[in-house]
């Protein structure tokens, strides 16, 4: 019963949030947001990859950069996606007060409003990938995906996407508007820490623990072996398939279990200052 | 004491002559039965060649139900929207071509209505729109104060908008309406939502303001028939984008006082009867019913007092019982009743 | 006229102060607003790092990081501001004031730019010192008036910004949203723009960044020889741009007011 009431709230959020990505425009307009920004963005690290080595595109380096780079876009998204809600059912329509009292579970509440965030992410990461393999010499060849391993790891760092998903509306829910940068602040950290678009043994000696226990410096390691056969990072070329993803596992595992605990920390602390309906413009 | 600028003491407060403003709403309408809608944007009349005069030192009252167009026809007074046609003129100023000048005599307050921004507090709030109008710092905190007292929000000076009541946060929305002692004050239903007694203070300002600033003009709307018959010294009555009266209260009293008025409740009445020609010498009939009573209160005008037998048996005859039947001194609402063919209280399906 | 312009100062310093105060009494934003920009930009640097790239890269990055905090206050908290006050009412009760549309938005800007400064400082010095950058010190005078020319020109966009998005509001966010990755790219942020193909580069020049980030990276940074064009070319180019803007914006407003009144959507919400 209380699943069934829990499986509701998740459609019922995850077809509001599909009206909301889907209904502000025309197909044909939906499908150029969905390109340009992510493509744009990925053009800014070519050009430097470029600048610098001379209009270079093979090697390892921007393979495992363009496709760290790729994949991360989840991590940006689903962050900034979930603790928007906050932010927009709140201050702009009016309605997280009335959310905090309809659905069961604000969790699966905010978790469905991100499934239209992972599908549209989802085409943005194919386009760039396939941009890159037709357009950047990104050596990428379907037959040779190990699709098996590749949806495995897939699978659990989308989990750890959501478990920070959680994290960041947690914050918003005491935050103010201009919170509403913070979720790309934090996704900007851990594209430092998670060595996303450099070995993570270029990073200076005390960083390298700190990204060494996030779950994304797994995934994005993870996803290249599946793609492309071999990582990136040489001081994680001793840890093996298996291994990565068990720790995968057991972080993101981790990650989701203090994520749903620092929410309802959030949560008491919103309901006691009376911060639930708050509206902060200014 | 002259608030007219010189040379315009014999301008009209309020000049709006043939006004019309139409909305057209481009989305394509979906029809509910699955019919073909014709091509073209659908046209919704919000305001149908109204003209109005209001003098300075008047308080003039728009009095219609939801939807009549009384929002826009403010909005056009006030600057924020333009007429599809007709000219208006407000404290002398054509509301068109000459914004900027309107704007330095004018304010507005819609009920209802949250302004200001979270983080401030009201003292601050206040202060920030004096700002726009110009004012010294030193005079215009005074004035807030002054206010703050009278509206008996002295105490909450200090607290942050965001905390306030709705009650609380209108008044303050009040207070930000005298700021630029305007000439020219719209007030689009500034008592909505609030209590009795918060209502009553607002009114009793309003009134006392204007004694205390001859020239000063207040245009009102509302659907509170008693604010009306209290505050206004003339009512126009709109409804559908139209003017279909407008006087004194008295004299629109006096269009049905040649009228018998009849009140009645009846128990057990499930639908009302069709009404057209039914009863001959009843020219108006509303029914208003009380889902929670099971009562329906229906309000008759009729020629003269034989007309209302002929009603009463039939309602009778359907299984009706009548709990209460009174012959009363017209109010306003029968005036409403009236002149626009249908209570207040009742739904307009055309 | 001296009551007009008296009257638009105040509701400058007005609309400045509510944001300067907002800031101050929601000190949450300190950490985020100068640490996190700073390490988001580092993932730039450690990649100019690893592909062993000059220098003046680091300077190069953390220079665009710090014009992003501008760029963004532009965008987020003034262009599209006029849409958010629109949705909470507020712009009615702007709109009935006798003053300046544009005063109303310079608030705005002055207010924000005090949290952008201090984002954009953070950025700079703390990075420039955890990453040992390297400065021309005879150019930073030069540089400074540039950035400063760079600003005005950019507020002058902002404030064209203003009134499409008063305008189009949700679309005209939309489209914001759309244009931030692209224009990253095309201003170079983080590259010189002189990588990018001429013409492109010359048409990124419309966003004032694009030449004032050149210009500033070649007079502040010793061995810049990539620059796009000669900077003092660059700074009379940014001066121009800046009486450009504030004329547009000027007409743009009052254009594109008139339009939404006679259109009814300065005051419909929620579209
Ligand atoms: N911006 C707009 N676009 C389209 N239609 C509008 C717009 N503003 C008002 N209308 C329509 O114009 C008509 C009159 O609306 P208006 O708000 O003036 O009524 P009102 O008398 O103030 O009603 P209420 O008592 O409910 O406030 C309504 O049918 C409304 O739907
Ligand atoms: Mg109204």
């Amino acid at each position: 019963m209380a699943v069934r009431m829990r499986l509701r709230a998740f459609r019922l959020a995850a077809w509001l949030g599909w009206q909301m990505e889907s209904n502000w425009t025309d197909p044909w307009l939906f499908a150029v947001y969905s390109i340009i920004k992510p493509v744009s963005s990925a053009l800014i690290l070519v050009v430097m990859y470029y600048v610098v080595t001379g209009g270079q595109t093979q090697g390892d380096l921007f393979a495992g950069l363009y496709v760290g780079n790729a994949f991360f876009m989840y991590v940006g998204q689903l962050m900034f996606g979930m603790s928007w809600v906050v932010m927009e059912d709140r201050e702009f329509f009016r309605t997280f007060k009335y959310m905090y009292l309809a659905a069961p579970s604000i969790y699966w509440y905010l978790t469905g409003r991100a499934v239209a965030k992972f599908l549209v992410t989802s085409l943005a990461v194919a386009v760039v990938l396939g941009f890159g393999t037709a357009f950047l010499d990104l050596p990428l060849a379907l037959g040779a995906v190990r699709w098996g391993y590749l949806a495995a790891v897939l699978a659990l760092g989308i989990l750890a996407c959501v478990a920070f998903g959680l994290l960041m509306a947690g914050i918003m829910v005491i935050s103010a508007r201009h919170g509403q940068g913070y979720a790309e602040s934090f996704a900007g950290v851990l594209y430092l820490l998670c060595g996303v678009v450099f070995p993570l043994d270029v990073l200076p000696a005390p960083l390298q623990p700190v990204g060494r226990a996030i779950p994304f410096t797994y995934w994005i390691e993870g996803v290249r072996r599946a793609l492309m056969g071999r990582g990136m990072s040489p001081s994680l070329a001793g840890v093996d398939d298996g291994a990565i993803l068990a720790i995968l596992l057991l972080s993101s595992l981790a990650t989701l279990a203090v994520a749903v605990l620092f929410y309802a920390w959030m949560e008491r602390i919103a309901r006691d200052r009376g911060l639930i309906d708050q509206v902060t413009e200014h | 004491m002259n608030a007219i600028p010189d040379g315009r003491a014999r301008e009209a407060a309020v000049l709006a002559q043939g006004v019309s403003r139409w909305f057209t709403d481009t989305r394509r309408q979906r029809h509910q039965d699955g019919s073909d809608a014709p091509a073209g944007p659908r046209r919704v009349v919000a305001l149908d060649r109204v003209s109005l005069e209001v003098q300075p030192g008047e308080l003039f009252g728009l009095l219609g139900p939801n939807g009549a167009g009384k929002s826009t026809l403010i909005k056009i007074l006030s600057t924020l929207l333009l007429p599809s046609e007709g000219t208006v003129r407000v404290a002398g100023y054509d509301v068109v071509r000459q914004a900027h000048q309107v704007r330095r005599r004018i304010n507005m307050v819609s009920g209802g209505e949250t302004v200001g921004y979270g983080i401030l507090t009201v003292r601050e709030t206040l202060w920030m729109f004096s700002q726009f109008y110009g004012l010294a710092n030193g005079p215009a905190l005074k004035m807030i104060d002054e206010y703050l007292e009278t509206f008996g929000l002295a105490d909450n000076a200090h607290t942050r908008v965001n905390k306030l009541s709705t009650g609380m946060r209108q008044k303050m929305n009040f207070i930000r309406g005298l700021l630029n002692d305007p000439d020219v004050l719209f007030l689009d239903e500034p008592t909505l939502g609030l209590d009795v007694q918060t209502a009553r203070i607002i009114r009793d300002f309003i009134r006392d303001w204007m004694r205390r600033r001859p020239g000063r003009t207040v245009l009102l709307t509302t659907h509170y028939m008693a604010e009306a018959e209290e505050l206004c010294d003339r009512i126009a009555i709109i409804d559908r984008g139209r003017i279909l009266a407008c006087d004194t209260p008295d004299g629109l009293k006096r269009r049905v006082q040649s009228h018998s008025v009849f009140r009645i409740e009846a128990a057990r009445l499930d639908a009302p009867p069709e009404a057209d020609g039914r009863w001959p010498g009843i020219e108006r009939i509303s029914w208003e019913p009380h889902p929670a009573t099971g009562r329906t209160r229906i309000t008759v005008i009729a020629a003269d007092d034989a007309a209302v037998t002929p009603l009463l048996a039939d309602l009778r005859e359907r299984g009706a019982d009548i709990i209460h039947l009174s012959k009363v001194e017209p109010t306003l609402e029968d005036v409403f009743l009236q002149v626009v063919g249908r209570g207040l209280g009742e739904h307009s399906g055309a | 006229m001296l009551e007009e312009l008296e009257r638009n100062l105040r509701a400058v310093r007005a609309r400045a102060y509510v944001r300067v105060v907002g800031t101050f009494r929601e000190l949450s934003w300190v950490a985020f607003e100068i640490a996190m920009p700073l390490l988001s930009v580092g993932a730039y640097v450690f990649l100019y790092r690893a592909l062993g790239a000059p220098e003046r890269y680091i300077g190069y990055v953390l220079l665009g990081g710090a014009m992003t905090a501008y760029w963004l206050n532009v965008l987020w908290s003034m262009a599209s501001q006029f849409y958010w006050e629109k949705q909470s009412g507020q712009l009615e009760i702007f709109f009935i004031t006798p003053v300046s549309r544009m005063s109303i938005l310079a608030g705005m800007a002055a207010g924000g730019m005090f949290m952008s400064t201090a984002r954009a400082l953070g950025t700079l010095v703390l990075g420039s010192w955890l990453f040992g950058v390297q400065y021309r010190m005879e150019g930073i005078w030069a540089g400074l008036g540039i950035f400063l020319l760079t600003l005005a020109a950019l507020y002058g966009l902002g404030m064209v910004g203003a009134s499409l998005f008063m305008m189009y509001g949700r679309e005209a966010w939309h489209t914001a949203n759309l244009l931030q990755e692209p224009i990253y790219l095309l201003s170079g942020f983080y590259f010189p723009v002189r990588a990018l193909p001429r013409w492109l580069a010359a048409a990124a020049g419309i966003i004032p960044i694009t030449l004032g980030l050149d210009a500033i990276r070649q007079v502040v940074f010793p061995g810049a020889v990539d620059g796009l064009l000669d900077p003092g070319l660059e700074a009379a180019l940014l001066a121009v741009s800046c009486a450009a803007y504030f004329v547009l914006a000027h007409a743009a407003l009052r254009k594109l007011e008139d339009l939404a009144k006679r259109e009814g959507r300065l005051t419909l919400r929620w579209q």
